[in-house]
């Protein structure tokens, strides 16, 4: 009978969807009994419509943080064993995903995430659990003005990095700025950092939010061409793949970077390793943020990670991937020192940290002014460079601010000077 | 033993509240958002699978619902619970507007209308940041200020279980019968005096409202709501549920949404690989069992402790498709 | 507000919206066809974007040739993928087809996108231009690109109602896309043509990606967008209707490309703009659900 026929179909499905279930549990459950490995959780967007790009570089800096420490022998005579949960940017995978790394891998630190919104529903589960959690590439203030003693921060915040670009764009003497962000957590908390210091400067602005799915922007482009009195500085806040085609029609169209405007993107994008693929020429002249050391201040450990991750990956790391080798880093020194994988303990040792790393001498502060400096990293590294040649690195474009470590004298190169 | 089913699910019930306690933080989470799904699943199937309207704008009523009762309790102070009954009230008006607005449009028109409908909400949603806060994440008060998810586990079910019940109620009734009839042929229910324009807007005023309540519980519950909530990927999921549960039977749609956010949890374990394996299992399931999984393990079940003459004729009632024919 | 500002802006976006029809006709030729309304189209041109990429990165291929590799192999993997998946929708058994068949492409896209990710790596990627280069005409500034992308999506959806037209083998696919039973009838294996129809489809939405890469990078989710605008598009034509395709498509660029120029809000002009193109797209299922070009008969159900 074809009744019989079709459920038969249907029950075998059910025993294959059932089987794959039990196998996969086994998976997940499955015990490590060599020297039971300490473990540590990471959570980060690996698929749209996170920023996967961004998530897969930390990735790789975690994967190459903790190969090299176990290759050292581990810490406190244990491996490091990392647990990597894509989040995908959004709130409830992040707190699935910290829920899964706490209750059930009973990992003794968590660290990752890209998306301030994602990472904020994170800390809550750690916050509940007393796990301490890095963050590493996440920059809303919002984050350690919450001031849970769980939370620490090796990114610099969105007040070190957008009020860096405010105050450069008024040193650098550009008095209207055509300002476009993409709508999401880092545009939006860029351009709520970074206006009221534009406005304190007298530099007037318009401001314009797009969808960060959108790739064509000619339309806004020439709209911002037709502008009078002209702009003379296009400052976009994107860090997902719009940002190319931005860039490329902005160059093409002939808006910026010209001798008329400049051009600067805050976000990542471009210092990530097919930057220069993507926008070819429209690329020179751009300036960004490096979130690393400068190359003339790179210690031994920058230099060795940035060759060994160029040697396993066979691309450049951005200072995304820098951060999250650090954080790596700065676990496992705080459980060396803490003697212990409890969460009290680890909070101690990691408020206790002084330690030099990839991007120079960690500290966490424990003030609470302001309300964001609560364990934030707060000599991490932010520096504006601006590409003078096609295909340059991140690394060899010269710094433009701020001042006291400027490779160059001008504060701004224009295109023909 | 007639209806030995009941006793079995009633049983279950019991036994899930008892020892709701033992589950791990994890698992419990796991099970509170597979219950938001279950309520989602099963409203939707109302809408696609009785009264087949498929409309892919169900989660943008769930994000509707959601960011009216976290704006109206962070604005006025309200109690959660009232919030909540405002976002359920909006959405069945908005809902049954729709309805209205789509009253000719049947298959892919509907489908495509309703797409526009929820892509729209969420783009007014995402720019709209100075009152929604945008993609950055609006903050939204929580239900209860512990910080055991035990009482969440708990709401959830009782709004799943309510839910189901008011659901059941109208699916058993004339009105379900009319929902169904309009589902075979419009026009010959409009003939045999079927008001067929009043019983779309009902069906889409009711689904929006239980999709309300999802949302609204969702956003008290996880604390922080962003538009992407009402996006394809969201909804994409929820169709993913209902279809392979099966979408013409509540209790299928709702199994759906249980199998698959336990699915996708599990195979949280294989990294990157846990969405493609998943479009895989989805790929085959539709394929291969279109009339849902578990559509005939529920037949099965329902017949248990039937004698199997009436077993026979109790499937030859059950008002929808068999799934083989 | 000048007159050189105007003609910019509407140059523009019928450059756009040629590109946008060349996405959309593809879905409208599948659905002519096979009645289903293609939600992995996107994820089509994702692929034969990358596709093209590849073939010039390793096999070295100019890339007009490589577009048209492109096209043969996204045609020969749209029948497998027919043959594996959409034979339902032709079978008596299955009933709701429609649902069968919008579940079923959401699934494709689903699996499509994050292999993807897995497949070509999360940095986006950009092959090399068809022709370098910036033409200016008047005001207005235009990449060759562009320009080229337009004109073989003309000369591409021109070739495509040749076909449909004039050749035998296109006139039994228009034959089937009017009526199924009168095809049989006149002794016309509708299946074979199914497939077919389903291979040219995804041949079309490579062709478009690989024209459209140079312009906007290629990324694994670079098909999320462009699907929606090929819905908003194929509605607008009238379902089914491949002249009213190319119509609708500039129809769109356009309205899009003034929304953005000239919505008097200027912080939310850009915003809104897809929005926009869905608020046309819900008005004309309103007041005309046939679109401008449809043909009565093609209404489903």
């Amino acid at each position: 009978m074809l009744v019989q026929g079709r459920r038969h179909v249907g029950s075998k499905l059910a025993a294959l969807v059932g089987g794959l279930v039990l196998v996969s549990t086994q998976f997940v459950g499955a015990p490590a009994n060599a020297a039971d490995p300490i473990k540590i959780g990471w959570v980060g967007p690996l698929s749209p419509p996170g920023g996967y790009a961004e998530g897969v570089l930390m990735k790789q800096a975690a994967e190459l943080a903790a190969d090299e420490i176990n290759a050292k022998g581990g810490v406190l005579g244990r491996p490091i064993q990392v647990i990597f949960q894509d989040t995908r940017g959004q709130p409830e995978e992040g707190t699935a995903a910290a829920e899964r790394l706490i209750s059930q891998e009973h990992v003794v630190a968590i660290t990752g995430e890209f998306h301030s919104s994602v990472f904020l529903a994170e800390m809550e589960v750690a916050h509940n659990a007393g796990i301490p959690i890095i963050a590493v590439d996440v920059w809303a203030l919002k984050i350690t003005a919450k001031g849970y003693p769980e939370v620490f921060r090796v990114a610099p915040n969105q007040a070190l990095i957008a009020g860096k670009y405010g105050e450069w764009i008024a040193a650098a003497g550009f008095k209207n700025v055509a300002f476009l962000y993409e709508k999401n957590d880092g545009g939006q908390s860029a351009r709520d950092v970074m206006l009221p210091i534009l406005d304190k400067h007298g530099v007037k602005y318009d401001v314009v939010g797009a969808d960060p799915s959108a790739t064509e922007f000619t339309a806004q482009i020439e709209r911002f061409k037709s502008h009078s009195p002209a702009y003379d500085f296009f400052m976009a806040a994107y860090s997902l793949a719009g940002a190319y085609p931005m860039m490329n029609q902005s160059h093409t169209l002939g808006f910026a970077p010209t001798a008329k405007t400049g051009i600067a993107n805050s976000g990542g994008p471009a210092v990530d390793p097919t930057f220069w693929k993507n926008v070819g020429e429209g690329g020179k002249y751009v300036v960004t943020e490096v979130v690393g050391l400068p190359k003339n201040a790179w210690n031994d450990t920058t230099k060795a990670f940035v060759a060994a991750f160029k040697k396993k990956y066979n691309h450049s790391p951005s200072p995304q991937a820098i951060e999250n080798y650090d954080a790596m880093l700065l676990l496992a020194d705080a459980i060396g020192r803490a003697k212990s994988t409890d969460g009290k303990a680890l909070i101690a040792a990691l408020e206790k940290t002084d330690i030099v790393l990839g991007r120079g001498r960690y500290t966490f502060s424990t003030g609470h002014t302001p309300d964001w400096a609560y364990h934030q990293f707060m000599d991490a590294p932010v520096a504006l460079i601006q590409y003078d040649k096609v295909n340059q690195d991140a690394e060899d474009a010269p710094i433009i601010w701020p001042r006291d470590i400027a490779d160059v004298k001008y504060l701004y190169l224009k295109p023909g000077q | 033993m007639r209806g030995l089913h009941i006793y079995i699910l009633l049983a279950v019930a019991a036994l899930a509240l008892v020892f709701a306690d033992r589950l791990s933080s994890y698992w419990m989470h796991v099970a509170i958002i597979a219950m938001f799904y279950g309520i989602l699943a099963s409203s939707w199937s109302l809408l696609a699978g009785y009264a087949g309207l498929f409309s892919l704008g169900h989660m943008a009523f769930a994000s509707i619902g959601g960011y009216t009762s976290a704006l109206l309790v962070q604005w006025y102070g309200i109690p959660i619970p009232v919030g909540m009954v405002a976002g359920v009230a909006l959405c069945c008006v908005l809902g049954g507007l729709i309805g209205w607005v789509c009253l000719r449009m049947t298959g892919p028109y509907l489908a495509i209308f309703t797409l526009g409908f929820s892509e729209i909400v969420r783009i007014i949603f995402a720019t709209e940041d100075d009152i929604t806060a945008g993609m950055a994440g609006l903050h939204v008060e929580r239900l209860f200020s512990t910080t055991s998810r035990l009482p969440y586990f708990y709401v959830a079910f009782a709004l799943l279980v309510v839910s189901l019940l008011l659901m059941g109620v109208i699916v058993r009734s004339r009105w379900g019968l009319f929902l169904r009839a309009i589902r075979e042929d419009e026009q010959a229910a409009s003939a045999s005096g079927v008001a067929v324009a009043r019983f779309r807007i009902l069906a889409f005023a009711i689904a929006s409202g239980f999709a309300a309540l999802a949302g609204s519980f969702y956003g008290h519950y996880i604390g922080i709501l962003t538009p992407s909530i009402g996006g394809l990927d969201f909804m994409a999921v929820l169709v993913v549920m209902t279809v392979i549960g099966g979408m013409e039977r509540l209790p299928t749609a709702v199994g759906g949404a249980f199998v698959v956010e336990f699915l996708l949890e599990v195979l949280r374990g294989y990294g990157q690989w846990r969405l493609p394996l998943f479009g895989i299992i989805l790929l085959l399931t539709m394929r291969f069992a279109r009339n849902g999984l578990l559509t005939p393990l529920w037949l099965r079940f329902v017949q248990l402790g039937e004698p199997r003459a009436v077993a026979a004729t109790a499937l030859r009632d059950v008002p929808q498709k068999d799934p083989a024919q | 507000m000048t007159w050189d500002y105007i003609f910019v802006q509407v140059a523009n976006g019928a450059v756009i919206g040629i590109i946008y029809a060349l996405i959309a006709v593809g879905v409208t030729l599948i659905f002519s066809i096979l009645k289903i309304v293609n939600f992995a189209h996107g994820d089509l041109y994702m692929l034969g974007g990358y596709c093209a990429y590849y073939f010039i990165a390793l096999l070295g291929a100019p890339p007009l040739l490589a577009m048209l590799l492109s096209m043969a192999t996204l045609f020969a993997l749209a029948i497998v993928l027919e043959r594996l998946l959409l034979t339902p929708l032709y079978s008596d058994a299955t009933e709701r087809k429609d649902e069968y068949g919008l579940i079923i492409t959401f699934g494709l896209a689903f699996f499509l996108r994050n292999i993807a990710v897995i497949i070509f790596g999360p940095y986006p990627l950009k092959p090399p231009s068809f022709i370098p280069g910036v033409q200016h005409i008047g005001e207005m500034t235009v990449t060759n690109d562009r320009l080229f992308a337009g004109g073989v999506g003309i000369v591409l959806i021109l070739a495509l109602l040749y076909f449909m037209h004039r050749t035998i083998w296109g006139q039994a696919l228009d034959a089937v896309s009017q009526s199924r039973e009168s095809a049989a009838i006149v002794g016309i294996n509708s299946r074979r043509f199914n497939s077919v129809a389903f291979g040219i489809g995804a041949a079309l939405a490579a062709a478009a990606g690989a024209l459209i890469a140079p312009i906007f990078s290629l990324a694994p989710d670079m098909g999320v967008l462009p699907n929606i605008h090929a819905f908003v598009i194929v509605i607008l034509g009238g379902m089914g209707s491949v002249l009213g395709s190319i119509f609708a498509g500039i129809l769109l660029g356009e309205a899009e490309n003034l929304f953005t120029a000239f919505f008097p809000d200027p912080t939310r002009a850009l915003a809104y703009t897809n929005a926009f193109g869905l608020l046309i797209l819900m008005v004309v299922l309103i007041v005309r659900p046939q679109g401008f070009f449809g043909r009565r008969h093609l209404r489903m159900e």
